[in-house]
């Protein structure tokens, strides 16, 4: 018998696909309720999706303590995302093969646009716990739910605390004061920043003196911007970085003797983030970062339910990671808490049910964990005003809250920042 | 008037602030680029695996600080025989069997050898951004108002000395001669009874071992993270063929000229089009003057 | 179907069982796989108009695709206009910045070529991430998606037949290179440029047609996926991985095959599904092992069958009729 070659091969290639395709499922047990997970754990995100799904599994741990989701134990199947193909593909697979109705996620504006729409069509919840985009509401889906607030909630929190908090100290009345913009250029960077440019000078008449993007993966030298700057001269630099980039800036900032006098950032990325204390020690004081409530933070402030959630929240991610919790942390915990809340609420999945349960929820700020209220909006929204966040400052090595002060016992120091040597 | 645009001592300062910045800015190119121009030149492979071997010498200067204490400068006289072994053994494993056939085959060879190295570190070492702090990290140096960051300036300095040694070691050398000789005309290095293979080898260690020793340096100045090599790989090549192929002042001068595009521009223009600048000279490079600015002439179109 | 080599029956049978799978299977996620198979082959095969059949070794394809990808995410989202409309400004934007790329890189060879497709690649991600006026810059945009074929909101079965028609028409655009006059003299720019030119072969001139219909393909296959996927950002359609990617499928099938880029894709896109189905849940850390695989996969095959999957089974046909004969 002839053989035939390319056919023989192509054959073999076919049987080869459909047995591994048909051999990614997985179905649940009884008593068990599987919702899907959906996170970069690979590729350059990874660090940040490894920290949401920490705080997802510790938060699951403690609605399983407390009897689960509708009387069933919450389990996850867990997918990588690296890229929006990914995140699409995963979407799709974890509706049709893990059979979820509920899918939660994702840490990045660029995954969570795709493997939202692949959700949508398919009816399936699209449970955004961190991403920031700010259109992720705007596309008109019924499924889509985010319970943090977006980029533009960021800029408006920084600008807030500039114009209320630190002008005041400075003595410098707000529509004097010079701000320069500086950040990395991810959907991220650029959402912060614009919406943080768009209040200064709409609603405060800040003078805006500068507006400088760059390539966090590729900066690799300040000097230009910082020699620019100088000329400048700006009363607060509004710095959006990334994890090398921010204690690169810092540093540099301090070896050419660039004087300014505050420094704001938000997020858990760069000044955010422990890697900078650990990278520049005692260095670091002073950087304001907006984020979740870290040291210092008054339990007290919270409601008693709010207080008790809290409590076990730090004491569960100081058991398992060793450390406070960090804002990968308490956005994936917090905003699968809210699921949880929800479904307790709706005791169903059924989407129109399940919308109703969100749109009918109504806490105060200080009531679940983070300290966070929770009021939806028609558009799947929680409301700006209900997750409150906290701006935090580097002392002596950690970053504690120092605003609002009726939530913590920490004041903010070095107001105005001064020389960089005398910042003990 | 612009601020930026009076001349008188301000400006002074900030075209000395921004050329220190330049020099040591391009040592630190050079220290990567070296070894690529070497395997490059000599071998003819693309190894855009380049990065992942700055990094996996970043990581070693990680952890040699972080379990005992050692400064990456200690580190550097392991890292460089460490990492000529590295290259040895990844020239034997990888490279060999690849050396003579057709590009697409090398480049993917070294494409997949990178994404192995990349997801290697993750697996191990997680995605989380690792630093180095020794002591001379945060010691500044004033001359003159200006300011010299003093990791940046040793960087700087054992680049240059490293460019040194290797241009001598080509220039003087027997082996070095007999590097040149295989590059040139390897069929004809053959018929002189030279082992290219051994060539080869020595080629790719020797190269690894130059970026190896570059990841120590640079950790102080730099995060450590899977990914780190890539913003580096690219600007190398750019060093690299702006150079010319396997001339190593070429690679010194090429890195500075790369720095200097980059600052000046970020400086003028601002630093969102840093990026575009150099890819724009890379460009030029390549239409006008592909050989490099110190190359051969047409050797480009030899392609090989 | 007795008078079509072998390779053409492999090539119809396949799409015939494409064609029949959706009426079988209905669920997603295989309809998904196959999907993306179809449009990363589609992808392949164009990126082998160029690389495999004239010999232009790209790296930086993923500027015709991310162009495709942008002209369609605007044209929809800003314009509210179709996305076929999109479709083809696409086309026109690739072709001439094809052209110009491969007018300025005409005298490159080998890595200098590659190189310079890299660098254009990159300044059209960075000049796209920063022309936040236009494009909404690094944050991206959402592909609206509106249900009908003139709006190209399609379900999983009709994106099946979609990508199918494409994978068609691309497969048959090779056929007729391989068989067309066009394609023997690219052959003969890409075996020996020098000797070709020495035959009177326009050399330049081709390559540069070779690199402008590659980059329509492309366009297509960009426009098509973000109407599929639903979100365009610039770090991801411009990016140098998804360049690598239309390569590696084809160089893993068999380069300068019409059907390689195709069986590349299927056993690319499958073995990274499943792989990163069964390794991405274990434990966060084990995460990047299916990429550690992948790569070391890709490292073997690339060294021990570089004529691809269609080269390894030439050499088994030819050994077993060695045997048979013997």
């Amino acid at each position: 018998m002839r053989r035939r070659p390319v056919p023989a091969v192509v054959t073999a290639l076919a049987v080869v696909l459909g047995v591994t395709v048909a051999a990614v499922h997985g179905q649940p047990l009884s008593g068990e309720y599987k919702i899907g997970v959906l996170e970069p754990l690979t590729g350059p995100l990874a660090g940040e999706g490894k920290r949401h799904l920490e705080g997802y599994e510790i938060v699951r741990d403690m609605i399983n303590e407390r009897g689960g989701v509708m009387g069933k134990k919450l389990v996850f199947a867990v997918v990588d995302a690296p890229d929006p193909t990914a995140a699409a593909s995963e979407a799709n697979r974890l509706i049709t093969r893990e059979g979820v109705k509920i899918i939660t996620g994702t840490f990045s504006s660029r995954l969570c646009g795709a493997a939202s729409e692949a959700a949508a069509r398919h009816n399936v919840v699209y449970w955004e716990t961190s991403c920031v985009d700010p259109r992720f509401n705007k596309r008109g889906l019924r499924t889509v739910f985010r319970t943090e607030i977006d980029a533009t909630g960021f800029g408006w929190y920084n600008i807030e605390f500039i114009a209320k908090h630190l002008a005041p100290r400075f003595n410098i009345k707000v529509n004097a004061l010079k701000i320069a913009f500086l950040s990395e250029d991810s959907s991220y960077g650029q959402g912060v920043t614009e919406s943080a440019r768009q209040r200064a000078k709409a609603e405060f008449g800040m003078q805006e003196v500068a507006a400088e993007y760059y390539s966090f993966t590729s900066i690799n030298d300040f000097t230009p911007i910082i020699t620019k700057f100088k000329q400048l001269n700006p009363d607060v630099v509004h710095h959006i970085g990334y994890t090398n980039d921010a204690p690169l800036f810092w540093r540099q900032a301090r070896e050419q003797t660039f004087l300014f006098k505050a420094l704001v950032h938000a997020g858990a990325t760069g000044y955010g983030s422990p890697d900078f204390g650990r990278a520049l020690g005692g260095d670091a004081n002073g950087v304001f970062a907006l984020l979740e409530p870290g040291p210092g933070f008054r339990l007290e402030a919270l409601r008693p339910d709010g207080q008790k959630l809290e409590g076990e929240f730090r004491e569960a991610v100081q058991k398992r990671t060793g450390s406070y919790p960090l804002g990968g942390h308490q956005l994936a915990g917090g905003g699968l808490w809210l699921l949880k809340v929800v479904l307790d609420r709706a005791k169903s999945d059924d989407l129109d049910k399940f919308r109703d349960a969100v749109m009918s929820l109504d806490l105060p700020i200080g009531s679940v964990i983070n300290g966070w209220g929770v009021k939806f909006g028609e558009d799947g929204q929680n409301a700006n005003a209900r997750v409150q966040h906290y701006m935090l400052q580097w002392q002596n090595g950690q970053l504690v809250t120092v605003w609002p002060e009726e939530f913590t016992t920490n004041r903010a120091k070095w107001i105005p920042l001064g020389a960089w040597d005398g910042r003990k | 008037m612009d601020p930026a645009r009076r001349l008188g001592r301000a400006q002074i300062d900030v075209f000395a602030q921004l050329g220190v910045s330049t020099i040591l800015l391009g040592g630190i190119y050079a220290l990567i680029a070296v070894g690529l121009t070497l395997i490059f030149g000599i071998m003819r492979v693309v190894n855009f695996a380049h990065g992942e071997f700055l990094m996996l010498g970043m990581y070693a200067a990680f952890w040699a600080f972080h379990l005992w204490g050692l400064d990456p400068y200690v580190v550097l006289f392991v890292s460089i025989p460490l990492f000529f072994g590295i290259g040895f053994l990844t020239y034997v494993l990888v490279m060999r069997g690849v050396i003579h056939a057709s590009h697409n085959v090398q480049i993917f060879t070294t494409v997949g050898l990178s994404i192995a190295l990349q997801n290697v570190a993750l697996v191990l070492w997680t995605g989380d951004f690792r630093t180095v702090r020794p002591w001379h990290s945060s010691v500044v140096i004033r001359v003159l108002g200006t300011a010299f960051n003093l990791s940046q300036v040793v960087a700087f300095a054992i680049a240059l000395a490293l460019t040194l040694i290797l241009f001598a070691f080509m220039k003087w050398t027997h082996t070095g001669r007999v590097m040149r000789a295989t590059a040139q005309d390897h069929d004809a290095a053959t018929l002189m009874g030279i082992d290219t293979d051994r060539v080869y080898r020595v080629t790719f260690a020797i190269g690894i071992a130059c970026v190896g020793a570059a990841g120590a340096l640079v950790s102080p100045l730099y995060a450590v993270y899977p990914t780190a090599g890539l913003q580096f790989v690219l600007l190398a090549y750019v060093v690299v063929v702006l150079g010319g192929l396997g001339d190593m002042v070429g690679a010194m001068l090429g890195s500075l000229i790369v720095a200097a595009v980059e600052v000046v521009g970020s400086y003028v223009f601002g630093v969102a089009w840093k990026e575009v600048f150099y890819f724009a000279l890379f460009i030029a490079v390549l239409v006008f003057r592909p050989a490099g600015l110190f190359g051969q002439r047409g050797a480009e179109t030899l392609g090989v | 179907m007795a008078s079509l080599p072998p390779g053409r029956r492999a090539a119809v049978g396949l799409l015939g069982a494409a064609a029949l799978l959706p009426l079988v299977v209905r669920d997603a996620f295989v309809l998904d796989s196959l999907i993306l198979i179809l449009m990363w082959g589609a992808l392949s095969a164009a990126w082998n108009v160029a690389g495999g059949y004239a010999g232009q070794v790209s790296l930086g394809h993923a500027a015709f695709f991310g162009i495709g990808a942008y002209a369609t995410a605007l044209t929809t989202a800003r314009f509210q206009q179709s996305p076929w409309l999109g479709m083809v400004l696409g086309v026109a934007l690739s072709v001439a910045a094809g052209g110009v790329i491969g007018y300025l890189s005409n005298r490159l060879r080998g890595p200098y070529f590659a190189l310079s497709t890299i660098a254009f690649s990159q300044v059209l991600l960075i000049a796209t991430s920063r022309w936040r006026g236009f494009t909404a810059g690094s944050e991206g945009i959402p592909v609206p998606f509106r249900p009908g074929l003139a709006t190209l909101g399609l379900g999983h079965v009709a994106w099946v037949y979609m990508a199918l028609v494409v994978a068609a028409l691309y497969y048959a655009v090779q056929v007729w290179l391989e068989r067309s006059r066009l394609g023997y003299q690219l052959a003969g720019v890409r075996e020996d440029e020098d000797a070709a030119e020495a035959l009177g072969i326009a050399s330049r001139r081709l390559k540069i047609y070779a690199i402008t219909l590659s980059a329509a393909m492309t366009s297509v296959g960009g426009t098509l996926w973000a109407q599929y996927v639903g979100f365009v950002d610039p770090f991801y359609v411009f990016s140098i991985d998804l360049s690598i990617r239309f390569a590696l499928n084809t160089i893993i099938g068999g380069i300068g095959t019409a059907l390689g880029p195709f069986l590349g894709s299927m056993l690319i896109t499958s073995l990274e599904t499943y792989l990163r189905a069964t390794f991405s849940g274990v434990k966060t850390g084990f995460a990047g092992i299916y990429l550690v695989i992948y790569g070391t996969a890709l490292v073997l095959v690339v060294r021990f069958a570089p004529e691809g999957l269609i080269g390894l089974a030439a050499r088994f046909a030819a050994a077993w009729r060695v045997r048979a004969d013997a």
